[in-house]
């Protein structure tokens, strides 16, 4: 064939994370920090009634937007845990994941050339649906400012062309949360410049220290704002696929237009679940995220103890650490630690500009790895550092 | 009276006795120094009673397994002391490792150990049936165990997860 492949998708760069998965998969009894993903396994009564769902033959395509009542359950959730009002009929689809989401949106929002900012270090998959989707990721790096990203910044780098700001809090790489006053001084600038603002609150449930603010719960910015969750990491469904897209009912038709020719609709299957776990799954969820917390604290001081410069972080399962001191760049540290002591974690660089520096740990693993896991990379900072 | 500091320890060590004070410490946010305060007086006050370990003797090969018997028990409550006079005098026989009063058509489940089901069955008919105020018992073997204090028992599954991902 000599035909060209689309010129996009050869454009988006190789994905950083892979190059380290190769390399961690072919090593033997390596203490693995580097999964984005809980330990605990889908809670037993969310899997008993997908095994009743099953069984009962519930196996075929649902509505294009997602099963009615699986849509009224996501609906009163946001209402009670985040004070964000949806329409279950006009403003919400379920999709195939968090992912698929961020792709329906921005296939939604932008015309060739339109420019989204993106506060790095950010999830991996931002920047290149940008790409897919035809428009240009900016990124700006929010190190300097402890992983949060200011409204100066981000005013900097807007353009005529700009269109939307992708914010994730709590954070996946750095598990930092934007403050409430940060969020609203956000939302005010973006109605300045008119733009959207696409809020992937995927860990949002997993927050420490305060509870979660959506973007979508300040009302007056509801025409302007786009919340992302979905079941992956509070409920521990990961492999179930299976998120929402919430915003104005304009762009929902859009989001939904597409979905129907390229998904038809979220897994039935997972659903169905959704709905156990959003109307009983609560205590289940609240003892795994006071478990998260526990280990955070662990983590965090283990950490510091290693004299690695850790900012706290407010929610998700990630820590991300300065390893500076040591000298050595993230990867050299990400491989040498890996070689070393058998510890893998994953270096900041593949999450974008200001993860120099850093690395990425997660700590959804069990205790007495974390602890081993801890005691291995002090042992190999202490070694580098004397 | 407990505090809050008290449950958040006992959260902890309800499920990983061996956790030293420090790893609770940093758990917590918490010093040390209130840490072991708080463990000293739980101790002290009889609300932490022992550490224990969940164990599946099943898979012991040295030794026979213990066999294990959930007895239930009608019995005659005494004039003043109710059940707890003859809930005292089974208690005390170290062979009876868990004893609850409960609600329902009998009064006392009593969870006896022993080496084989003559030693129980020897234990039930020549000592806890021959108490004063013992009714009855009916003794129900235990064949398999299947979780215990929330611990399943048997094969667990590896961690399925891929070893790095986004």
């Amino acid at each position: 064939m000599t035909k060209p492949f689309n010129r996009l998708v050869d454009q988006v760069p190789p994905s950083g994370i892979r190059r380290f998965f190769d390399l961690v998969v072919g090593a033997q009894d390596v203490i693995s920090l580097g999964v984005g993903e809980p330990d605990f396994m889908t809670p037993w009564a969310i899997r008993e009634d997908a095994i009743y769902s099953l069984e009962h033959g519930r196996v075929t395509y649902t509505e294009n937007g997602g099963l009615l009542a699986c849509r009224q359950a996501v609906s009163t959730y946001l209402s009670d845990f985040f004070h964000a009002h949806y329409d279950p009929h006009t403003q919400i689809v379920m999709t195939i994941g968090v992912s698929e989401g961020v792709d329906l949106v921005l296939r939604s929002l932008l015309n060739p050339g339109n420019e989204v900012i993106i506060p790095e270090p950010a999830y991996v998959c931002y920047g290149p649906l940008v790409q897919l989707a035809g428009g240009r990721p900016v990124p700006i790096n929010t190190q300097s400012s402890g992983f949060i990203p200011t409204v100066a910044a981000i005013e900097a780098a807007i353009t005529p062309a700009t269109t939307a700001i992708i914010l994730c809090s709590p954070s996946n790489p750095t598990g930092r949360s934007i403050p409430k006053e940060r969020q609203a001084a956000l939302l005010d600038l973006a109605k300045r410049h008119d733009l959207w603002v696409i809020s992937d609150e995927v860990y949002a449930a997993l927050s420490y220290d305060t509870p979660p603010v959506s973007m979508g719960s300040f009302s007056s910015y509801q025409d302007r704002v786009i919340v992302l969750n979905g079941f992956s990491k509070a409920f521990s469904m990961t492999g179930w696929r299976l998120g929402y897209v919430c915003g104005p009912p304009e762009l929902i038709k859009r989001v939904i237009k597409i979905h129907q020719y390229c998904a038809l609709c979220a897994p039935t299957v997972s659903q169905y679940a959704a709905i156990e776990g959003l109307k009983h799954a609560h205590k289940e969820v609240e003892k795994m995220r006071v478990s998260y917390l526990k280990r955070r604290n662990l983590v965090v001081h283990a950490l510091q103890d290693m004299g690695l410069p850790t900012l706290v972080p407010e929610g998700a399962f990630y820590v991300f650490p300065s390893i500076e001191p040591t000298g050595l760049d993230a990867e050299t540290f990400a491989l040498q630690l890996l070689e070393k002591e058998k510890v893998a974690v994953v270096p900041g660089t593949a999450f974008g500009l200001g993860g120099d520096g850093h690395i990425r740990c997660c700590y959804a693993t069990d205790m007495s790895q974390l602890t081993e896991a801890m005691a291995r990379m002090a042992r190999f900072v202490k070694g580098v550092m004397s | 009276m407990t505090t809050s500091l008290d449950h958040r320890i006992l959260d902890i060590l309800r499920h990983h006795a061996r956790s030293t004070i420090q790893e609770i410490a940093d758990q917590l946010n918490e010093s040390v120094e209130r840490v072991s305060q708080s463990i000293h007086q739980l101790e002290r006050n009889g609300i932490i009673l022992q550490y224990a370990t969940i164990i599946d003797d099943s898979k012991l090969t040295r030794r026979k397994p213990p066999i294990r018997a959930l007895i239930e028990v009608k019995v005659r409550p005494e004039r003043r002391t109710g059940f707890d006079a003859v809930a005292a005098r089974i208690a005390k026989f170290p062979n009876v490792v868990d004893h609850y009063l409960i609600s329902g058509s009998y009064d006392f489940l009593v969870m006896v150990e022993g080496d084989s089901l003559e030693d129980i069955s020897r234990f039930v008919s020549g000592k806890l049936a021959t108490i004063e105020h013992v009714l009855s018992t009916a003794t129900h073997f235990i064949m398999k165990k299947y979780k215990e204090k929330g611990a399943i028992v048997g094969p667990q599954d590896g961690d399925p997860r891929l070893m790095i991902t986004p």
